[in-house]
This record gives C-alpha cells, structure tokens and sequence, in this order.
C-alpha cells in the first residue's frame, strides 16, 4: 500500500469513527468487540446493589446475553482502571472495544474504547487521567502517578518498599 | 395441587436456571491468607507484581482504581468487593494502605465464570510486608 493509500484509509477511518483495539502481547489476549451490559460487580454477584452502580465508587463488569459476567479492570490509561469511563454507562447496554484476557487465574476484560450500542459515538478509555488533571490543574495528566496527592502521601509514609526505614542503596 | 407443582417445578429447576440468569449465588464461608495484590500486574504477569518490589506500583494502581485481590497461599486470585463492611472497591482508603502485606482475612466467596470474588468482613491477621523481593527485582516497574 503505498503512501497516498494509506493517508486515504487513515481518513475513511478517522471520519467514520471506527476505532480498533490493539494488541498489548500480554499471554492469553484476544482483541474483542463485543456488546454487553454495564453492571455493579457486588450488586451482581451478591446481591448487594445500590444506585447508579456505586456512582463510581464500586468496580465494574460485562454481563453478557448468555449470562456470562467478565470484571472490566483496566482502562486505556497508564495504571488506571475502567470506572470513570463506565460508570455514566451502568445499567446500559455498551459496545466495548478491548481486550478479553482468559488467564485461567482470572478472566478479565481491557477496555480501550467504548460507546453506547447499539450506534453511540466511540471515545477512548482514557477518562482516567483526563478527570484526574480537571482535579489538579497543572499537573501533568500524562504521569499522574508521580504528582498525585494520596500516591505522594502513602509513599512519603511506608516508603517506595512499602516497609517504613527501608530504602534503595542508592539513597 | 396445581400451585404446589408449579412451586415444586421452581425449586427443582432453581439450581440450573438462575445462574443462567444471573441470579446470586449461595456464598461460600472462607478464611484467606495471602499478599495484597494489584489484580492487574499480577494476573497478566505484565511485570513482576510481588512484594516489596512491585509494592509502589501496587499503590498506584490501587488508586488508580484497578481492582485489589488477594494472592492466596493457595496461589488463587481472590478479588475484594468488599473491605470490612465498606463496599468501596475502587481505590479504597484502607486498602491502600495494606498493599503487599500478608494477611488472613475472613469472609464469603462468590465464584462465577471463573472468577472469586471476596467479600472481607474481617482481617483476622496482617503481618505486614514480609515478602521481600526487591533484592532481586529491583523497584518495578521503573527501577526507581
């Protein structure tokens, strides 16, 4: 394909607003397109339900049409999970764009893009870290675990071995 | 006589229709003992996630709001719905604060579609961080 076929493709792609997962080369990953409902993973499992799937405050999952429920436990961004950008979709059905990880230590899916189904508009997982930076302003999004608040205080208590007094040789 | 085999057809079916359905399960009464762990690092072995050596990574992943589990002696992935009568499991405040630690925790287990899912009502013991590794690994994923 030579260059001008390939600036064409990237512009059909981009005005339509396909969006395509990729691959992270983690053992047991398949990309996944698939449809399912947004649900409270312990108001599902026990029971124990509350509105708006916890309002963020609870983790999330697929419950598909055969029944099958799979934890949603990551999103696009760099050590962030998926609830910011699932949350405002709990009790819908969605089109998740990802990747449906069938470790036998856990099944789990990897979310990179969304929308509602069956024709939303798609939008990257990448809530994370951009309603991380609307909270601290002027800081950089991009590395959020340096500069966050509760990360710098947890650390600056127990240490970076999590083991008060113990430190790198080098410090 | 028609409603008691209506009823009577119920219960025999139960056991195979509602999970079909997603109905909740019966919990099953556990205790637990193994490492907090950052679910994700762990179960994709995407670096090594074990003990001092991962634990700053576990924090940030904790608050990043990744899913907490325990790694059991019996090397099984508990994931924590639940901490102590707080149903906050995303970047919950006391779990944070018990990252890489070893401990033994009571409560109920729900299995489905190969995941364990654990409500902790009680930690019965926490013997801090004992599993030290990073001599050997270094500070992950960084190195610093």
């Amino acid at each position: 394909m030579n260059r001008y076929a390939c600036a064409a493709y990237a512009l059909v792609v981009s005005l339509s607003g396909a969006q395509a997962a990729e691959e992270w080369g983690i053992d047991h990953e398949a990309i996944a397109r698939v449809d399912a409902k947004v649900v409270d993973l312990l108001c599902e499992v026990t029971g124990d339900c509350i509105d708006q799937c916890g309002e963020g405050k609870r983790q999330l999952g697929l419950l598909f049409d055969d029944g099958r429920l799979v934890p949603v436990v990551k999103n696009f961004d760099i050590f962030a999970g998926a609830t910011v950008d699932l949350i405002s979709f709990c009790g819908k059905r969605i089109t998740a764009d990802g990747l449906m990880i069938s470790n036998p230590k856990m099944p789990m899916f990897a979310l990179q893009f969304k929308r509602e189904a069956p024709d939303g508009k798609w939008s990257r997982a990448n809530w994370f870290i951009k309603e991380w930076s609307k909270a601290n302003p002027g800081k950089p999004g991009a590395a959020w675990y340096k500069h966050d608040a509760t990360v710098l205080d947890v650390i600056a208590k127990d240490g970076v071995y999590g083991i008060p007094g113990l430190k790198p040789e080098d410090e | 006589m028609r409603l008691k085999s209506i009823a009577g057809a119920i219960v025999f079916t139960g056991a195979s229709f509602f999970p079909a359905f997603g109905m909740t399960a019966t919990p099953e009464r556990i205790r637990v003992t193994g490492e907090i762990i950052d679910t994700w690092c762990y179960v994709t072995e995407i670096m090594y996630a074990l003990g001092t050596a991962h634990h700053k990574c576990a924090v940030w992943c904790a608050i990043g709001g990744i899913p907490v589990s325990i790694k059991g002696d019996d090397d099984k992935v508990y994931m924590v719905l639940k901490f102590e009568g707080d149903d906050t499991s995303v970047s919950n405040p006391k779990v944070l604060t018990i990252q890489s630690h070893h401990v033994t925790v009571d409560g109920d287990l729900y299995v489905r579609d190969g995941v364990n899912y654990l409500i902790v009502d009680a930690v019965a013991d926490d013997k801090g961080i004992i599993n030290l590794t990073h001599e050997e690994y270094g500070i992950q994923p960084f190195g610093e």
